[in-house]
């Protein structure tokens, strides 16, 4: 087990990947009463393509299928790990991305029952016809939820528009009809492929004792049996590298009293290095807040034209397969909410120039953000991206974050920004 | 560590080194009228946009930034009866800012407070009317919320026509356009000067130093007489009951109890654990038997508002089903008055309890939050393992046994 001290935060990282390849990472918090463990596996909703297990022909599956095998994964024969963990008084839950599955519980006492229960559900699957037709039902309204959910259908929306031939244009729950196209066999060929140990990491944080914790999840892992490993072949090509495939603009109109404007912008870089990747990632979020944040003059003037208001946001997602920033507000003001913010990013370059006295008080604050996360031990956890970033975790990206400079955000700006790439979407009131 | 800063002005230093993070929680009570909620809210809104010395909001927005992106906000919300306005701050220790970031952000509070963006007696008017407007469609926007909405029209049916109550804490706005900036100016000054404050902070400083930094704010002496700050209402004859129709593709059925179980008062831990037993807690009745087992929604929860008497349950469900919810929950409940609950499942219920509370302690915002709130009630803040660990069964089902169904609101989405 190696581990590593950050001297300015007095905290340190112990790692370890295990002899079946589970990569496992721990770090403690003085004083703190909760533990949160999270294991992942690389594996979302993107991943619709690829070759099972020990087999020959890849496969295509029907979309939604990582969420509803995270959903599945917890119920078993003869009880739900669900109520394992609630036994014992800890919280469990579970959430899936576009590429990746992660299950997590947070509890303040019986740290290695709670543990035991998390790689043993993890690792111990139960599929059956009549369970997979069961949650059916279940997601099938959890879908509906969200369709009342104008944010949410904005997001999709504008994530329709970015990659209108790609996976992540579909829901990550799924649709209704691609649900009901899920059998156990499905699960059990993603399951197969998806869930080795080698294709996934566990991360404790909070009150534990590294070496004392270590060897608990050694101790269980040591007492089952894993198949030869094999690293997952997907097939995940953009239907566009080049982005030429961008919707410039569709609306939507809902029961809704407030109309809301989305513009997007989809990147086309790609990268071999995590680091280079995180670098980037910091460098476009740090370009977002001297353009757009609330101590930008873009800002001031967009609020007092009463072209954003508080509800105005904007963020960054990277993910394995693509990535794109999107910067959104409740308007009446749709149309010119969507030029003036596209303007601004035409025309990074000379923004930047503008506002490079604020420079050093944007990252102040991003680095402030940054170091607010570090009491919480369930946002260290969500944030680590595992192989992404380079294994980097909180720590490392405060620093990282502390070496940029303004140069960088221009090259970020020439990197990331294309009109090409810029995307808008509304959602319209059916009231107006 | 408690101090006095004036007569009704108190100030309250939690010491700690856990975290890398202060936290300062700065709250002004006064018994909600018809009328004054909107304008706090709209008060609120006003303080954190700008002061004299930071006119327009990028200027202040620009100092928090420098201040290691210190967090500022402020907002409304109620306490039984009482009317809040709360300021709420974060920002990184100095050790780790290298610089004495606490005075900083304590001027800027003191700023903020002390020094609105105010001339011959009124807000200024282009920042009072940006305000009014954007607080008019952020209230607006309630209604696109669907489970919001439905949760806040239960309200409105269960509490009684001629109460506050009805009124929410961050007001209505067809009442905004009634608010003039020199109304709003009076408003301030009635909260400056009369209202019950309550300045709370919790970090690594050292508590003198924190009692002369906020011991500087000219806060004069008043006098506090909140009568009864918990809500009890009278129950109906029958029970309430509205349907309304919106295009949406979940309905939501919500349901109100009378309860009269308030924070920290007898029978309260008692709630708790019933709480958790019917709804509040994914190992609940609700959870298990409506959406897992009957497959009849995605959620079915409760909740207890241990200062108004009330709890309510939340559905999101298949329009067509409604009916057979809601007779669901009442067997739930049924169930639970006859003490049809295993003890396995009582322990588990109160290990959950007692995990969330010592999680809770992990988390400054919270621990400062509940210290407030035992504060307006006149309560002391104490470990609550011990309390939840002596509920008993029978005191549960006495529990359960209190309980009156008072309203049943559903939003259907077909017509």
């Amino acid at each position: 087990m190696d581990n590593y001290l950050y001297q300015e935060f007095n905290r340190s990282i112990y790692r370890k990947t295990l002899e079946n390849g589970l990569k496992v990472q721990l770090m403690p918090m003085a004083e703190f009463n909760k533990t949160y463990a999270i294991m992942t596996t690389d594996f979302g909703s993107i991943d619709n393509h690829f070759v099972p297990y020990q087999q020959e022909e890849p496969v295509q599956v029907p979309d939604g299928v990582a969420h509803f095998l995270e959903h599945k994964l917890f119920e078993k024969k003869d009880h739900d790990a669900f109520d394992l963990f609630g036994k014992l008084g800890a919280d469990s839950n579970a959430f899936t991305s576009f590429t990746q599955t992660s299950y997590l519980f947070s509890t303040t006492s019986h740290l290695r029952e709670n543990l035991d229960i998390l790689l043993d559900f993890v690792q111990d699957p139960y599929f059956t016809d009549e369970t997979v037709q069961k949650e059916q039902g279940i997601i099938g309204q959890e879908i509906q939820m969200y369709n009342d959910d104008p944010s949410w259908r904005l997001y999709l929306g504008m994530l329709g528009n970015l990659y209108p031939h790609d996976p992540m244009h579909i829901d990550i729950a799924g649709t209704v009809d691609s649900i009901s196209k899920i059998t156990p066999k499905i699960l059990f060929d993603c399951y197969r492929t998806f869930y080795q140990p080698s294709n996934m990491n566990l991360l404790l944080v909070g009150k534990l004792d590294p070496a004392e914790t270590m060897g608990w999840i050694e101790d269980n892992q040591a007492k089952k049996e894993f198949a030869p490993q094999e690293k997952p072949r997907r097939f995940f090509e953009l239907n566009d590298p080049s982005g030429h495939d961008v919707i410039p603009f569709r609306s939507l109109t809902m029961d809704v009293n407030r109309p809301k404007a989305m513009v997007g912008i989809r990147g086309l870089k790609t990268f071999d290095d995590g680091h280079e990747r995180l670098k980037y990632k910091l460098a476009v979020d740090l370009l977002l807040d001297l353009l757009l944040d609330d101590t930008s003059d873009n800002y001031l003037r967009l609020y007092d034209q009463g072209i954003i208001d508080d509800s105005f946001g904007y963020n960054f997602d990277m993910t394995r397969a693509f990535h794109f920033a999107y910067i959104s507000t409740n308007t009446n003001q749709r149309e010119k909410f969507a030029d003036e913010v596209m303007a601004i990013l035409d025309n990074a370059d000379e923004e930047i120039d503008r506002a490079a006295d604020h420079f050093e008080g944007i990252k102040r604050a991003e680095i402030g953000r940054l170091i607010s996360l570090l009491d919480s031990p369930e946002a260290i956890g969500n944030r680590y991206a595992g192989d992404l970033f380079a294994g980097a975790n909180l720590m490392d990206e405060i620093r990282m974050m502390k070496e940029l400079q303004l140069a960088d955000l221009h090259q970020a700006a020439k990197d990331f920004v294309n009109p090409a790439g810029m995307s808008v979407y509304q959602i319209v009131s059916q009231h107006q | 560590m408690h101090y006095n800063l004036a007569s009704g002005v108190n100030l309250d230093v939690v010491p700690s080194k856990k975290f890398n993070m202060n936290q300062i929680l700065i709250n002004f009570a006064t018994p909600q009228t018809f009328d004054n909620a909107t304008a706090r809210n709209l008060l609120a809104n006003l303080l954190e946009t700008s002061t004299k010395k930071y006119p327009t909001q990028t200027a202040l927005a620009d100092q928090l930034a420098k201040q290691y992106g210190t967090y500022l906000s402020m907002g409304v919300t109620r306490v039984g009866r009482l009317h809040c306005v709360r300021l709420k701050a974060s920002f990184i220790n100095d050790r780790l800012a290298n610089s004495e970031l606490f005075e900083k952000v304590v001027a800027l509070i003191n700023e903020i407070l002390f020094n609105p963006l105010v001339n011959n007696g009124q807000f200024d008017q282009e920042t009072f009317d940006r305000q009014a407007i954007n607080l008019k469609s952020t209230i607006n926007s309630y209604y696109d919320d669907k489970q919001f909405w439905a949760a806040r029209r239960l309200l409105d049916l269960y509490y009684r026509d001629g109460t506050v109550m009805r009124v929410p804490s961050f007001g209505r706005s067809q009442e905004i356009d009634k608010l003039t900036a020199a109304g709003v100016y009076q408003t301030y000054q009635e909260m400056i000067a009369n209202d019950r404050v309550d300045i709370l902070f919790l970090g690594d400083v050292d508590a003198e130093q924190v009692k002369a930094a906020f011991a500087k704010m000219p806060f004069a002496d008043r006098t506090i007489n909140h009568q009864e700050v918990l809500y009890h209402q009278p129950l109906y004859k029958q029970v309430q009951r509205q349907v309304e129709y919106q295009p949406v593709s979940q309905a939501k059925l919500n349901l109100g109890y009378q309860l009269p179980l308030y924070s920290g008062k007898e029978l309260y831990y008692a709630g708790l654990v019933f709480n958790d037993l019917f709804g509040g807690s994914p190992y609940s009745k609700l959870y298990v038997n409506i959406r897992e087992r009957a497959s009849l929604a995605y959620y079915a929860a409760s909740r207890l508002m241990p200062f108004n008497g009330l709890l309510s349950v939340q559905s999101g469900i298949d329009s067509r089903q409604a009916s057979r919810v809601e007779k669901l929950i009442d067997q739930q409940l049924l169930a639970l008055q006859h003490g049809q609950f295993t003890d396995e499942q009582f322990e588990e219920v109160k290990s959950g309890l007692i995990n969330q509370y010592l999680s809770s302690n992990d988390l400054a915002g919270n621990i400062l939050g509940r210290r407030l709130a035992n504060q307006l009630l006149g309560l002391p803040t104490q470990d609550e393992t011990a309390q939840i660990n002596a509920v008993t069964r029978d005191q549960v089902v006495q529990v359960a046994q209190m309980l009156n169904k008072q309203a049943v609101y559903l939003l259907s989405g077909e017509n």
